[in-house]
């Protein structure tokens, strides 16, 4: 007992110590060094959303690397600058953000920032950003209210990754005008029958958001879309199938599914295994990444993915190469592949060094600046126009998405997309399996 | 499909899910019997069991289902050290400390599978996915009707074994009266590990066959259904087993018919609305012992 | 040297504050005074739970109170225009009126039953957040809230230090106050013996509710402190972290006891930020865990304690060796 207390006291008195020694070398080198630009990576390292957080980080490092092996960003005085990246865990809570963003640019005085993931914790330190006036380029944070939000000063956050009102829009869009007339098709029905939809969302900020925006899309578009059920559930939940029955019992054409991977596998596998469901499921982008086939294996035939980056396939031309070779640097660095918050950050490097480039000098005015007026080409996915640059009232990038759907790969057990939408990216066309039930009405 | 199918199939699906809870609880409640805690990490233990089948099951490809039992002993280890290092030392020195130990423990075990397996989702792929059997009106997967096998063998294994061999006839002793326990020679510390072990590969059982239904998992798996079979004991009255199954299943109604009626959001929340009821009616829960 | 309990604390009050008033002078880091903001935050957070807990009652859904506070306040700075200073304390008032309610629903119910209710109404208290009082929530968006100090008064980070600092006293004061009157007393005795206090005279369910008042208004007021410092309210508030926190924060600082919770706040933070400086990511989760686990194990009653148990172990070493014994 007795020597146990001095263990105790020694173990805090080196826990304190060490604390103290390590938080020197942060703090190392003056903020002043010449042919340095400091750029800041916000993402959760630990906490649930930790696996994303990882990529995002393990994705900034592969883009610095990648610039710095080529000489750096050239500034104004002809020198040549080099990326360093300093990395800030937001332990993926709100104080934790706001711990990181305030040590990253108070104590580590970095140029400029990247990352950040859920919307609710780049909500805690936004009015830091808005107060030390840094460039901020969000790269994971879904929700549209990260830049449109009014009671703080937006101008310098940069919005690069697309929002819930994008996904929400494009897969409405792409089931009125390619799912509704296959299903029409099928059932020889005329064009005016409307389509029957059902929505599955998680009820959180982000599944709300998706939910929100389908629903928007259909009223202003005035589309012949009947939206016949709408069930949500809690973050994390595995067990679905007591909406899935009430979706069921709706007779829905489709399903629209706002969900995180790790559940939108197993409410495709519980909808057709156990509910008996036999429709099209179509998912949110960040669903697309290799874990997803995995754990869907057969059932995810003739799924739907709205996505912009994908393990497995990519738009052809020269998105193609770049993408193949971010994958293969990542994996030989990582040993895992990058997903599609990991590509979008993975750009965010590149936007802030071609900004910093452009303004010749890391002076933060000068960098929005040149962020505002940003028209670069776009570096791995998919951009409208080709070109990466923010929209002039909400500072947003505009990705060209594209849908994919799923086909069953016997020998590999899991299934494996193809791009079907829109007709510029297309390689096959949509087609409803054979398996596929229509709706009815009740 | 008709009404009667669909009553028919949640009931089943309700059996199901119970069957995690009803192994968790039983193990919190065998727990609690005899030492008088409760390990707010014992979901912790539930994912361990289900990495390491998870873990054997890639390495070797052997049946998931044989697997179980490897598991089970490996988590017997795991909690009898975990026992006799961490909650032997501070034991009867109030709830709140257990409380905090548990704290701790979550941090170790979560993130240090974290470490050890990555915090990616995984998945384990069944050897009879895809095979369904015609029950009556329903086609119910293979799988499910061989969790449930499980679940009923695991119980039964460990109603004889508290009844008929001398431990177990120990192990009930000491959950009804330690001091006496004591003075008839049993060695309770011995039975503390050896309850707290047992505890502890009922969780590894519930991991194991919930990965093996096809759930995908992750170190934090453990957080909710701990909570979920903590309520249930709680509910049901702490140390009752009749009252975990009662329990539990009465929260499996509540909770998907208020997913049914007021949104998924409800789900968790109507468990503790029905928890708060039962125990401003009843403080110890349904079947909970009247006392100190 | 030897110090006498009561000196040692007298010194040791001092010494604290004058470290507490001068640290802003010595680093010239937003980011530490950022820290140190957030951590006075949870000194009242923890000692409101302390509070509590004192009172024999432990409480795992501290998080709602700490939550309906900030909500509160920042939806009557909103509408009333009023100073969120002013606004803190009627935010918290709102979180002590839900305080009682929950306490009337425990008033039975003891340590799991307890932990388990209070747990749960924390999720009860989300969920309405987002779902039927979404209206004026804002949902799972969240709202924004009113900062306690225009950033653009100069050098406003110092001032909103020592106006937590002067509110973090002064919640401390209170409750050493509280304890040292009858209504300490007997919290204690309804602690230590229900039926004794009653056949004191000591109306257990009065004080009980009293309990949950006072706890739920100081956990509302550093809710309602930490959000109108960050600027924007979510419901991630009302997360299982936040009630964990507290319950972890007293019981290393020492449980029952007025400096346990600012003891074990201050350590934790820095053990947290030192080992996080290292770029440890998991692993620090793994070492946090151990140190919880041995400070309970061999420090049952908290860091508060390590003083007497080191001068306990010096007595009793020097009692039992010889004077030549070199051990």
């Amino acid at each position: 007992m007795k020597y146990s207390v001095l263990f105790i006291a020694s173990i805090l008195i080196v826990a304190v110590f060490i604390a103290g020694c390590t938080q020197q070398p942060a703090t190392q080198q003056p903020s002043t060094t010449q042919g340095v630009i400091k750029v800041g990576v916000i993402a959760s390292l630990t906490g649930p959303a930790s696996n994303v957080g990882t990529n995002m980080w393990q994705s900034a490092q592969v883009a610095a690397d990648k610039i710095n092996s080529e000489g750096g960003v050239t500034l104004k005085d002809g020198s040549k600058a080099q990326i360093r990246l300093i990395v800030g865990d937001d332990e993926s809570t709100q104080q934790g953000g706001q711990k990181a963003a305030t040590k990253l640019i108070t104590d580590d005085k970095v140029d400029i920032l990247v990352g950040g993931y859920s919307s609710a914790v780049t909500s805690s330190y936004q009015q830091t950003i808005a107060e030390y006036k840094i460039p901020y380029i969000v790269t994971g944070a879904s929700s549209p209210i990260i830049t449109h939000r009014t009671d703080i000063d937006t101008s310098y956050i940069f919005h690069h990754c697309p929002t819930t009102d994008t996904y929400g829009q494009y897969t409405t869009m792409f089931i009125d005008q390619v799912v509704r007339p296959e299903v029409n098709k099928k059932l020889g029905a005329p064009a005016a029958r409307p389509f029957r939809l059902a929505m599955l969302y998680q009820d959180t900020a982000f599944g709300k958001g998706v939910q929100s925006a389908v629903n928007n899309t259909i009223t202003t578009g005035k589309l012949n879309i009947q939206l016949v059920s709408q069930q949500s559930y809690r973050m994390g939940e595995s067990d679905f199938r007591t909406p899935l029955t009430a979706i069921k019992a709706a007779n829905p054409d489709a399903v629209y599914l706002a969900a995180f991977p790790n559940e939108g596998a197993p409410i495709i596998t519980q909808a057709r295994r156990d509910i008996g469901l036999n429709t099209i499921f179509l998912n949110v982008e960040n669903n697309d990444n290799a874990q997803f086939y995995k754990d869907l294996g057969q059932y995810g035939e003739g799924a739907i993915i709205e996505s912009r980056f994908s393990p497995y396939v990519a738009p052809v031309g020269a998105v193609a190469d770049a993408q193949n070779e971010f994958k293969q640097s990542y994996f030989a660095r990582f040993g895992t592949f990058p997903d599609m918050m990991g590509a979008s950050t993975y750009e965010g490097i590149f936007i802030a060094a071609q900004a910093t480039k452009n303004a010749g000098t890391t002076d933060k005015v000068a960098v929005r600046q040149e962020l505002i007026a940003l028209n670069m080409p776009q570096v791995i996915e998919a951009m409208k126009d080709q070109t990466c640059s923010f929209s002039p009232d909400f500072r947003e990038s505009t990705f060209d998405l594209w849908m994919e759907q799923l086909s069953y790969n016997a020998t590999l057990g899991e299934t494996r997309p193809l791009i079907v939408w829109p007709d510029n990216l297309k390689t096959t066309d949509f087609v409803l399996p054979s398996w596929y039930v229509a709706g009815s009405s009740p | 499909m008709d009404n009667l199918g669909v009553f028919l199939q949640i009931i089943f699906w309700g059996l199901y899910a119970g069957c995690i809870y009803i192994l968790l609880a039983t193990g919190l409640n065998l727990i609690f019997g005899v030492m008088k805690i409760v390990n707010f990490a014992h979901g912790e233990f539930l994912m361990i069991g289900a990495y390491i089948t998870a873990t054997i099951f890639f390495i070797s490809g052997i049946n998931p289902y044989l697997i179980i039992l490897l598991s089970m002993l490996a988590l017997i280890g795991i909690g009898a050290v975990i026992e006799r290092f961490c909650f032997r030392p501070i034991l009867g020195t109030g709830k709140l400390n257990e409380i905090f130990l548990s704290i701790g423990l979550i941090y170790i075990f979560q993130n240090g599978a974290a470490i050890i397996w990555t915090d990616e989702w995984q998945s384990v792929k069944s050897p009879y996915d895809g095979i369904s059997l015609p029950f009556g009106s329903l086609s119910v997967p293979l799988d499910y009707i061989l969790i449930m096998f499980f679940t009923a063998a695991i119980i039964c294994g460990l109603y004889l074994f508290l009844k008929k061999t001398t431990i177990g006839m120990q192990m009930r002793a000491t959950s009804q009266n330690r001091k006496g326990a004591m003075l008839v020679g049993i060695d309770v510390e011995r039975i503390d590990v050896i309850s707290f072990g047992l505890g502890c590969a009922l969780a590894a059982a519930a991991g194991t066959l919930w990965i093996v239904s096809g759930q995908i998992f992750n170190p934090y798996m453990g957080s909710i259904p701990a909570i979920k079979a903590f309520a249930i004991i709680i509910l049901g009255g702490l140390g009752s087993i009749p009252g975990a199954i009662i329990g539990g299943l009465l929260m499996g109604l509540a909770e998907n018919g208020a997913a049914f009626l007021l949104g998924g959001i409800w789900k968790d929340a109507i468990s503790f609305v029905i928890l708060i009821i039962v125990l401003v009616v009843r403080p110890t829960g349904l079947f909970g012992e009247k006392g100190d | 040297m030897h110090f006498k309990k009561d000196e040692m604390v007298k010194y040791g009050t001092v010494l604290a504050l004058v470290i507490a008033i001068t640290i802003p002078f010595a680093t010239d880091s937003m980011f530490i005074l950022n820290l140190l903001v957030l951590m006075l935050i949870f000194i009242i957070f923890a000692s409101a739970w302390n509070l509590l807990a004192f009172s024999g009652q432990g409480s795992l859904g501290h998080a709602a109170f700490f939550g309906i506070g900030a909500y509160a306040s920042t939806l009557i700075a909103a509408n009333s225009g009023m100073s969120p200073f002013i606004t803190i304390f009627l935010g918290a008032a709102v979180a002590a009126f839900v305080g009682i309610l929950i306490g009337l629903t425990c008033v039975r119910l003891k340590e799991w039953f307890l932990a388990m209710v209070t747990f749960g109404f924390a999720i009860i208290v989300q969920t309405l957040t987002v779902s039927v009082l979404a209206p004026i929530t804002g949902g799972w968006d969240g709202i924004a809230s009113s900062r306690l100090l225009s950033p653009s008064i100069p050098g406003y980070q110092l001032i909103e230090y020592y106006a937590v600092l002067l509110i973090t006293i002064a919640s401390v004061a209170a409750i050493w106050y509280i304890m040292k009157t009858r209504i300490g007393l007997a919290f204690l005795a309804i602690r230590e013996n229900e039926l004794e206090a009653r056949a004191a005279g000591i109306d257990p369910v009065r004080y009980r509710l009293l309990a949950f008042a006072l706890s739920a208004y100081l956990a509302g007021v550093a809710g309602a402190l930490q959000i109108h410092h960050i600027g924007y309210l979510t419901p991630e508030l009302y997360g299982v972290d936040n009630s964990f926190w507290p319950v972890t924060y007293v019981i290393l600082g020492g449980l029952g006891t007025l400096a346990g919770p600012i003891v074990g706040t201050i350590a934790l933070t820095i053990i947290w930020e030192g080992l996080k400086s290292t770029g440890l990511t998991f692993g620090r989760y793994v070492i946090v865990g151990v140190m919880l686990i041995l400070a309970i194990i061999f420090l049952p009653r908290g860091l508060v304690s390590l003083p007497e148990q080191v001068q306990g172990w010096l007595k009793r070493r020097k009692r039992k060796e010889p004077p030549s014994g070199t051990g």
